[in-house]
């Protein structure tokens, strides 16, 4: 009976600790939204299947690299901090590139190294954390389609709405000249 | 059952007394009783995965209508419910083996489901192997707190997968040195299933799974010095080879006996490779690109599991004689002595393929020398497939080629009958 006693205790224990970790990454997410500062990053795209997670749109960045000096060596899929300063028409830009954690009342956020390339001039290609918007099945190829339409179009902008906080990112949203893509997507289909 | 047809008639003409008829049936009947738990146990653990896995699929819908507090809703209950469920097993059905299966699979899957809808939720980035760790790592404290063999079986294939899509599929590979930490932590659940119940059927699986996931992973350690993998997989392949003729598996079936059919086939195909000239070239240039080998870590690698199995095979063989030495049991140590030959002499090659034929010739005197017929035509498939290897490819006339392969067909033919009518004989 005792040991019965000690197996259930640490089944608990087990249970908690299931439960807290979700839990964790849920409330480290919440508090992105609500305290992180907003940012427009402006997109290109392309589209995959995932076997755990159902349908997505993959995002990329027009802001996705810059020119490095070539003396310093960085190393495909390192971690690095991106430093972001706000362009004109309000998107995000690149401000420059850390191995160093910047101080807290700089705006920056973790990525890695996507690709070296180049001898004399080195262009240093980024990762962002925030690479992909999740729709449900049916409707993630429909929003991929008009989101394709739109980068065709040049009179309209895309861009994904994300938010950050101490380095932290999270994924709100995709919008077309500031219209969500899922409504977009539904707007559509009622017209059809 | 056939027996208990045949039983009136045994008793009536007196062969057994009616109290052994009574045993016999008893007999039977409880082994009907644990087969037939075998069963439930099996399409419990089935049932609970494919219940898993429409919830994982269900979930992958990803319903954009939802708030997001109602999602976070719908990734917990699942999981709570696993919990509540593997609760209840513990207290009352704690020595009902398909309860604990079923029930602790369905919440491996539940965990599994929770951190993918989160993951979805919040649009996290879909690095599959770090979403593999951590549903391993949850789920890794089950096997032991559940007794759950199950779930071993179902750990050990996920950080199997976590290790393959984090150092051979991702771009750029990133490290997954903590899978070997993973795979030791199951080891002790290995170890109590193969003292308790050596006979069950989650150790065949595990005997299997085990090795072939060390087989794959144990590459990806490679780091440039690839040559010198081949010594780690060498000593690797000799180390299995050597534990599946130890005392627990000597007398297996092959199907029982994984760790003797991977050594021989991973040493094998091995010696196949190398018995080429490409690879001798290949060492020596990598020895020049690399000058000190002993900054690799393949070096430390090749060295760690060499001595691991040179120790093994010690302890294995130490009060036995030579004779007694299985026929694969020393080539990871000749493999290493030829490997240093060849760092100087292309004479290397020569004695690999030496190697290779000694090796057909033993196991087909053993073949014979035990009347097997498995054994035997093994040992004649190796020195066959040498034959086409080094002879077919080559430029030689059809008139020679055509000679050979009817040499190699009358071969097989002659030790086939010759064993044969030495069977008979001894019939």
């Amino acid at each position: 009976m005792n040991s019965k006693k000690i197996l259930l205790t640490a089944f608990i224990v087990v249970a908690i600790i299931q439960l807290v970790i979700p839990a964790k990454m849920i409330w480290d997410k919440e508090r992105i939204l609500e305290t992180g500062k907003e940012f427009k990053f402006e997109t290109a795209p392309i589209d995959p299947t995932d076997p755990f997670r159902g349908k997505y749109i993959v995002l990329q960045y027009k802001e996705n690299s810059l020119q490095v000096d070539s003396k310093d060596t960085w190393v495909e899929g390192e971690k690095i901090y991106v430093i972001l300063k706000t362009d004109s028409k309000g998107f995000a830009a690149i401000d420059n590139v850390s191995k160093e954690k910047p101080s807290d009342n700089t705006d920056f956020v973790k990525a890695k190294v996507q690709f070296i390339s180049g001898l004399h001039s080195k262009t240093l290609g980024i990762s962002y954390p925030f690479d992909r918007f999740y729709m449900e099945e049916s409707k993630a190829y429909d929003a991929e389609r008009a989101h394709i339409e739109s980068q065709l179009d040049s009179t309209k902008t895309t861009y994904a709405l994300v938010n950050i906080k101490n380095g932290d990112a999270v994924l709100k949203d995709v919008l077309i000249d500031g219209v969500s893509i899922v409504e977009i997507v539904k707007e559509n289909r009622m017209k059809d | 059952m056939s027996i208990s047809k045949d039983i009136p008639e045994l008793i009536e003409a007196g062969i057994i007394t009616p109290e052994t008829a009574e045993q016999i049936q008893q007999y039977y009947k409880g082994k009907s009783g644990s087969s037939s738990n075998r069963l439930f146990v099996a399409f419990g653990i089935l049932g609970a995965i494919l219940v898993g896995l429409g919830i994982i699929l269900i979930i992958a819908q990803n319903w954009d209508e939802l708030s997001r507090s109602t999602k976070t809703i719908f990734a917990f209950l699942p999981l709570i419910a696993a919990q509540v469920i593997c609760a209840f097993v513990l207290l009352k059905k704690s020595n009902n083996k398909a309860w604990i299966e079923s029930a602790t699979t369905f919440l491996f899957f539940a965990v599994g489901a929770c951190i993918s809808l989160i993951g979805q939720i919040y649009n996290i980035p879909g690095n599959l192997s770090s979403f593999l760790l951590i549903w391993m790592l949850l789920c890794l404290p089950l096997t032991y707190v559940m007794k759950s063999s199950a779930v071993a079986l179902l750990f050990i294939v996920g950080i199997t997968y976590y290790a393959v899509e984090a150092s051979y599929f991702s771009y750029p590979i990133t490290d997954s040195s903590l899978y070997w930490g993973l795979l030791l932590a199951v080891l002790p659940q290995y170890y109590f299933l193969f003292r308790n119940h050596p006979k069950s059927n989650f150790l065949t699986v595990e005997n299997w799974l085990i090795p072939i996931s060390i087989t794959v992973v144990l590459g990806t350690l490679a780091s440039g010095a690839s040559s010198l993998m081949y010594v780690a997989y060498f000593s690797l392949f000799g180390l299995l080879y050597t534990i599946g003729n130890n005392a627990f598996f000597k007398d297996k079936g092959l199907r029982n006996n994984s760790y003797k059919v991977i050594g021989t086939l991973g040493t094998l195909i091995l010696l196949f490779i190398i018995s080429f000239e490409g690879f001798w070239r290949d060492i020596v240039l990598e020895q020049y690109v690399f000058g000190n080998w002993l900054t690799t870590t393949e070096f430390w690698v090749a060295i760690g599991i060499s001595l691991l199995a040179l120790y093994y095979l010690y302890t294995h063989q130490k009060n036995k004689s030579l004779r007694e030495l299985p026929i694969l049991s020393p080539i990871f140590l000749i493999f290493i002595i030829i490997f240093i030959i060849g760092l100087f002499s292309s004479f290397a090659v020569v004695l690999i393929n030496l190697v290779i034929l000694t090796i057909s010739i033993m196991t087909i005197i053993e073949g014979a020398k035990k009347g097997h017929l498995g054994i035997l035509n093994f040992g004649l498939s190796i020195i066959t497939l040498w034959i086409i290897i080094r002879f077919l490819n080559t430029d030689l006339s059809f008139v020679i080629r055509g000679i050979l392969l009817m040499a190699i067909g009358i071969g097989f033919f002659t030790a086939n009958y010759w064993m044969l009518k030495k069977r008979k004989k001894n019939e």
